[in-house]
């Protein structure tokens, strides 16, 4: 039967299309080349939206293999009315949501000092002053990036969600809403609300 | 508050680029002329900027060929199905095979402790009640008539008739409980056959009525068929046929009417004697009260333990010996007694 499968990967591998619209519909058809084009194309910002979401790599791998793998055999039930990205996003995106559901763990502990003296002097000019320190270079710090995402984690779920696909993942509100199925006004607020309270934990932490 | 909350919805809408044009230029302006909005702005912007900033992580070394081969295995449990589903039938068929070798197997191991442990004699009594079968009831005595065929009986050969007329002389003693009654039933008997006028003697004693009268054998007959009604009154009777030795009768126990009747109406004297005889024979028999000896036992059908009735049979031939007695004179004598 793998051999089988083979031939059938290497049959399809001269015919495919790089259209999304095109890989869908053979991979709906059974052409495991175009299942593992679409798997390429998209794994990193699914993995890393899983992640942000998660904040754990083993979950967000397990995560994003399921989500791929449900995608891919719900994929005859796939009706093409909104783009496949949205729709795999969706996937992905409800099952670490029921995933951290599941498994809430209700963090107390204070960001203060995850941060050495340094880093924590920058990011707390960086936030309140005006001193223009180069958000990429800061970001890089690996104790800042651990302490954005520790903050993340902090955020209610649905806050969070919304957080890490408008500025992790850069998604329009339009695209947000299509893919947590809600109006774009509850996006907006969301949005709002994410972004103050992340802020909000943020200075905590640098103060 | 709720407007600082609407400000930064508009303000971060602003910043994501989701305004149109005429929101946006409102939140330009105020942006430029409100200092604390500003702020906030700059600050929203800052923060943006070191969100959009943070580090992007890629999938994990060979996570696409993780995912093919999750897949692949996926392809080939579905292309198994209808394999699981035969082996599913399978188990299901083996299970029930276990289960009826297990049946069988309890089954022979019950057999065989019922026939250790359960006595001979008892077994089908135990089969009887479980099987919920009637039992035969049990006889307990020996039938006082065995069912045997009766034999062939040879034609016995009766003697020739004699020449000489003997005249037909009977006498019929009925027991009562209610004599008067039975008395007067008698009288309108005799009334209404037209013998009343040939009755020689009517004896009426304390208990006891005696009625004598000689008349034709059709008369007699006549008047035996009517006396029939009276039998139901009486509580025994008994017949006495005379016979050629003066002074000696055949005395026939338990009458019926019929039984009179019948010896009366037999074409001559031998015939009337030899009825008489074996009448009298059958009442006899049919007089011990077998049941009597039986009576303290329960349980048992009473049916059995009635002996069969002797009968005349047919085979017993005998000479059809023709004489015409209509004209015979007769002489019959009857006696209510009470009881």
């Amino acid at each position: 039967m793998v051999k089988f499968i083979q031939e059938r990967l290497k049959a399809a591998s001269g015919n495919i299309s790089i259209d999304e619209a095109s890989l869908v519909a053979q991979a709906r058809a059974g052409n495991m080349d175009s299942v593992e084009r679409l798997i390429l194309k998209y794994q990193d910002r699914i993995y890393n939206t899983i992640l942000k979401l998660c904040g754990n790599e083993a979950d967000a791998a397990e995560l994003a293999q399921d989500a791929f793998i449900r995608a891919i055999q719900g994929l005859k039930d796939f009706k093409g009315q909104s783009s496949f990205y949205t729709w795999l996003f969706r996937i992905a995106v409800n099952l670490t949501l029921n995933f951290c559901k599941k498994n809430s763990r209700v963090s107390f502990q204070s960001l203060q000092n995850e941060l050495d003296e340094d880093a924590g002097r920058q990011l707390k000019d960086y936030l309140v002053d005006k001193k223009t320190t180069d958000p990429s270079e800061l970001a890089a710090k690996k104790e800042v990036n651990g302490l954005i995402l520790k903050a993340l984690e902090k955020l209610d779920p649905q806050q969070r969600a919304v957080v890490v696909l408008r500025d992790i993942e850069q998604m329009s509100y339009t695209e947000i809403a299509n893919t947590l199925e809600m109006e774009i006004g509850t996006v907006k607020s969301r949005i709002a609300r994410g972004r103050k309270n992340l802020r909000e934990i943020l200075e905590a932490a640098v103060q | 508050m709720k407007d600082m909350e609407l400000i930064e919805e508009l303000l971060n809408s602003y910043i994501d680029g989701e305004l149109d044009e005429r929101k946006n230029n409102e939140v330009k302006r105020l942006i430029d002329n409100d200092k604390q909005i500003r702020r906030l702005f700059d600050s929203l912007s800052r923060y943006k900027k070191l969100m959009g900033a943070v580090a992007s992580d890629k999938a994990p070394e060979g996570f696409c060929e993780s995912v093919t081969k999750h897949l692949e295995r996926h392809i080939l449990l579905a292309d198994t199905g209808e394999y699981h589903r035969a082996g599913k039938r399978h188990l299901v068929l083996r299970r029930l095979t276990t289960v009826a070798a297990v049946l069988v197997l309890l089954a022979m191991l019950g057999i065989v402790v019922f026939d250790i442990f359960v006595p001979k004699a008892d077994r089908q009594k135990l089969v009887n009640s479980v099987f919920e079968r009637k039992e035969k009831p049990q006889v307990l005595y020996e039938k006082p008539f065995a069912e045997v065929k009766p034999a062939e009986i040879e034609a016995i050969p009766v003697p020739a008739p004699k020449t000489t007329t003997i005249p037909l002389v009977v006498k019929l003693t009925l027991m009562t409980d209610s004599p008067v009654e039975t008395d007067w039933l008698i009288g309108k008997v005799l009334t209404n056959t037209g013998l009343f006028d040939k009755t020689t003697a009517v004896e009426r004693n304390t208990g006891s009525v005696k009625y004598v009268l000689n008349c034709s054998s059709d008369s007699l007959l006549n008047l035996l068929g009517e006396l029939s009604f009276v039998w139901p009154k009486c509580t025994d009777a008994t017949l006495e046929v005379g016979t050629e030795q003066a002074g000696k009768y055949i005395t026939v126990n338990s009458v019926t009417a019929q039984q009179v009747l019948d010896i009366c109406k037999a074409d001559n004297y031998t015939q009337r004697v030899r009825m008489a005889n074996d009448i009298a024979m059958i009442n006899a028999a049919t007089a011990v009260d077998v049941s009597k000896q039986y009576v303290a036992k329960d349980n048992i059908d009473y049916d059995l333990l009635m002996p069969n009735k002797p009968v005349l049979t047919a085979t017993e031939k005998t000479e059809q010996l023709k004489s015409d007695n209509t004209l015979e004179q007769t002489n019959l004598t009857i006696m209510v007694i009470r009881k």
